[in-house]
């Protein structure tokens, strides 16, 4: 195995956030199917006080209003909204992925932390719904923190400032984040790995003269890296440098195909000749002077054959189409279609409208909610407090939910019971040994909250 | 003339200004007035030495032996009057306030308490007193009835505080209690709260808060008699325990001192011997070469041997220590050493991990347009950026993970692919067997 495969697979962006497609899709489908039954049990235990009609819905201008939608059907029973389906959801978070690299190119942020945010974003929503928790407001949060992670750091007032947000409204959802993104905060991207290829490139000797291509094609790859597999699911799909290489052959194909070939150079000989220094040399003949890269001396051929062979260089060059593909759907050239006003007003406008009838009532002020979290950490902390100097004596407490007039009572008791159940701090495994798309995620979603209630 | 010397008595007795029998000659009252000074330096009481034994106070000073003229026996005198405390300080060393002797003229005087009151009295005016049977306590205004048995001597200088240390041992008695035996340390804390404020009740608390906090400890007693016996017998051999292991160490370190002078013994015995050799061989006409090797290998055996000794010493030692404890120069109060952990190669702070590139080659060609511009920049230069640390890093990103194939390896394992595992079954088997590396995934 190749020594550098080995340790890309030691990064937390490999062990937790690398998914096939179909796992992918299985977990946003789990993921909006546990925040619908959540919701929808929420709304019918707690029916919102207004539900009368009203004409005023066309006014969305802040999708993170508290107020209530009114329900245009003027239905006062407390029948469920529309949930969003799994690809309206996906929409709604590339729009608010492609706004955040919109805000962070206004404000001149570097490419990591561009990128860097935009992957916290589509992480988070990964694991927790759109409905649960407002993206508007995670949009900041996310930027924000992407800032303190990539050694950008902000200050916060001069940042709130900027997008006219108060302190407490960006930090109340950042532990949120963190945990949404089980504490993987180190993003893996595909700049610096660009950078070197470009290096190798410049080395060979007959690129010499061809230096303008190179800086062509990296301007070019780079742009592309900028945006495309940001706004796809590249990331959770392909490693970086495979991401690169797509890039620079969507750039210059010529030139990913020739780094390939010089890279995947070494040929199983009968012989054994390649064994010898020399040997390794004239295995490589595809290319020129670079061609002994990675020949390791006294290793087995076979083994050689596994790390730069020409049997994984098909594969990788396979992997690298696909690639490819999935970049070349979302080209930098697509950045207007996501600002562009008819789109947005024939495709986003009504998700988000249709996301304010079906979002979390009790979750979507992330304010309130952290102040709720904290109040119950306190006064957790309060009571054990008093047991102690009273020698055991229990005081009774009233129940938490009293702090939202009663409304929250119902939860409250349930977040005690989920909490009892599984004191799993991260909130559970996101994948099961035995069966890779099991029940487990649906329990994350349902433990996330109470998992942390008592830590607040 | 009984006027200025009776003022000076008076001044250097602050507490006991009773009237100073007029039979005290001059010249020993004054004499008497230094000594009393010297010895009524406060005692540290600090520190308490609880299980002391009792002091007995013998002063060494000239004066016959003069029987007690004063005082009708039995009879009660005016009682002195007391500290701020409400007791007097064991201060009349060389006056009894019931028989006004003095030690000049009795040298062997002894002081007297009973606990109930704390009066202090001469021994003989309590023999005279008490040897008949209980008797009320002499002193005036105090109707305590006191038994002979009762008597013994104080330790400390101020009653005040003989009566505290009384009670604290008392009350420690009963509330023996130690910290193992509370769930957690706050209970611990409490416990001994209540026990300290139940103690100063009994000690500086008045007349009704003392008879309440005494029957508290009463009431305290009775319930939990077998609780505290227990409790009392554990202290007790924990107790016997410590002072067996202290004697088990004098008893090794005294055996290591007589081995460390064997050993020195032999040593000098062997030096000489050395010498006598060497005389030997000088007279034989020059040292022989190969003699003097033995010599000097002699000496190495004798080190290597020691060593050995030493270790085989360490290893028993340590082995006993296992057993019982015993025999080994010991730290009280450390936990349980764990096991050793075996001695392993020099440290690799990558876990085994290949830092060997296998794809590519950092050379000298490797440059960028935008990574050489920098190269002469102060800036970078002076705080020393390594452009080679640069190269190498975008080096291993340009290449790592390239043969890393998730969608394969997520769906069944690392060097497998999800084309080539057909059916179900063999999938499971695919996952179960990279079960190490799934395990990551949590």
């Amino acid at each position: 195995m190749a020594t550098e495969d080995a340790r890309y697979r030691d990064s937390s962006q490999y062990r937790l956030w690398s998914f096939s497609p179909t796992q992918l899709g299985a977990l946003r489908e789990k993921t909006n199917a546990a925040a619908r039954a959540r919701i929808s049990e929420r709304l019918l235990s707690h029916p919102l006080p207004t539900t009368t009609t009203s004409t005023s819905s066309k006014d969305l201008s802040t999708p993170t209003s508290n107020a209530n939608t009114p329900d245009p059907d003027g239905n006062s029973t407390p029948a469920l909204p529309e949930f969003l389906t799994p690809p309206e959801e996906l929409t709604l978070v590339g729009y608010y992925t492609s706004e955040i690299l919109r805000a962070s190119e206004a404000l001149h942020y570097a490419d990591e932390i561009k990128a860097t945010a935009a992957m916290f974003l589509k992480r988070f929503y990964i694991t927790n719904s759109i409905m649960t928790y407002p993206p508007a407001e995670m949009f900041f949060v996310a930027l924000f923190f992407a800032c303190k992670v990539d050694t950008g750091h902000v200050n916060l007032s001069e940042y709130t400032k900027i997008f006219n947000k108060s302190p407490e409204e960006i930090l109340a959802g950042e532990f949120l984040l963190c945990q949404g993104l089980r504490f993987a905060f180190d993003v893996k991207h595909p700049y610096r790995a660009l950078r070197g290829a470009m290096m190798e490139l410049a080395s060979f000797p007959d690129m010499q003269s061809d230096l303008k291509r190179l800086d062509a094609a990296e301007a070019r790859a780079r742009k592309i890296l900028q945006f495309s597999p940001l706004m796809t699911d590249a990331y959770f799909h392909y490693t970086p440098s495979q991401i690169m290489l797509a890039a620079l052959s969507l750039a210059d194909r010529g030139l990913a195909e020739r780094l390939i070939q010089e890279t995947f150079h070494f040929v199983q000989m009968e012989g054994n000749s390649a064994d010898t220094p020399g040997g390794g040399n004239n295995g490589g003949g595809g290319g020129g002077g670079g061609g002994e890269r990675g020949n390791k001396n006294y290793r087995a051929n076979e083994e050689k054959a596994k790390v730069i062979g020409s049997q994984i260089r098909d594969k990788v060059l396979g992997t690298i189409e696909a690639c490819r593909d999935m970049l070349n759907r979302e080209l930098p050239e697509r950045k207007e279609h996501w600002t562009n006003k008819p789109f947005i007003k024939t495709q986003i406008t009504p998700l988000r409208k249709k996301l304010l009838k079906c979002k979390d009532p009790e979750r979507w002020n992330l304010v309130e909610l952290q102040r709720v979290r904290r109040e119950q950490a306190a006064r957790k902390m309060d009571s054990d407090d008093e047991d102690d100097a009273s020698g055991g004596r229990r005081v009774k407490k009233e129940e938490d939910g009293d702090i939202f007039g009663g409304d929250l009572g119902h939860s409250a008791k349930k977040r005690k019971v989920t909490m009892k159940k599984e004191e799993d701090l991260f909130g559970g495994p996101m994948l099961v040994k035995e069966d890779p798309f099991g029940g487990a995620k649906v329990k994350k979603e349902e433990d996330s909250f109470g998992g942390f209630g008592g830590v607040l | 003339m009984a006027g200025p010397p009776t003022d000076k008595v008076n001044r250097a007795f602050p507490l006991d200004n009773f009237a100073i029998n007029n039979t005290i000659p001059r010249s020993t009252s004054q004499h008497h007035t230094i000594r009393v000074d010297s010895e009524e330096r406060p005692l540290p009481t600090d520190i308490i030495p609880l299980n002391k034994p009792n002091r007995t106070t013998k002063f060494a000073i000239m004066a016959s032996r003069k029987p007690p003229t004063t005082s009708r026996p039995g009879g009660v005198i005016a009682a002195p009057t007391t500290t701020s405390s409400g007791l007097p300080t064991l201060s009349s060393d060389d006056m009894c306030p019931i028989c006004k002797t003095i030690r000049y003229l009795n040298r062997d005087m002894e002081f007297l308490i009973n606990p109930e009151c704390y009066h202090s009295m001469c021994s003989a005016c309590v023999n005279r007193l008490f040897n008949d049977g209980p008797n009320q306590c002499p002193y005036a205004g105090c109707h305590r009835t006191l038994r002979r048995k009762g008597f013994r001597s104080a330790f400390f200088g101020d009653l005040s505080v003989e009566r505290e240390v009384d009670i604290r041992r008392r009350v420690a008695q009963v509330f023996n209690q130690v910290e193992d035996d509370f769930q957690t340390l706050r209970d611990y804390n409490n416990y001994l709260q209540m026990v300290e404020d139940l103690t100063f009740d009994l000690v500086n608390g008045d007349e009704a808060t003392k008879r309440k906090a005494e029957g508290e400890l009463q009431a305290w007693e009775a319930e939990h008699k077998t609780e505290i016996e227990r409790n009392r017998r554990a202290g007790k051999e924990q107790d016997e325990q410590s002072r067996r292991r202290l004697a088990a160490e004098r008893e090794a370190a005294r055996q290591r001192r007589l081995d460390a002078i064997k050993e020195a013994e032999e040593e000098k015995l062997e030096k000489i011997k050395i010498k006598e050799m060497e005389i030997d061989s000088l007279e034989r006409g020059g040292p022989l070469p190969d003699q003097q090797r033995v010599q000097l290998k002699r000496r190495g055996n004798k080190a290597v041997e020691a060593a050995a000794n030493l270790a085989t010493a360490a290893s028993t030692t340590t082995a006993t220590a296992a057993g019982d404890g015993v025999g080994k120069l010991s730290i009280r109060g450390l936990k349980e050493k764990k096991k050793e952990p075996r001695p392993e190669g020099p440290y690799d702070p990558f876990g085994g991990l290949d830092l060997q590139p296998s794809r590519y080659k950092i050379h000298a060609g490797l440059k960028h347009p935008n990574v050489d511009k920098y190269r002469g920049d102060q800036a970078h230069v002076t705080g020393g950026y390594s452009f080679e640390e640069y190269t190498s890093r975008a080096m291993f990103e340009a290449f790592a993970g390239l043969g890393v194939f998730i969608e394969d390896e997520k769906e069944v394992g690392i060097g497998l692919v999800a084309s080539e595992v057909v059916g179900m079954g063999a999938a499971m088997a695919a996952v179960g067997g990279d079960a190490g590396n799934r395990m990551d995934l949590d």
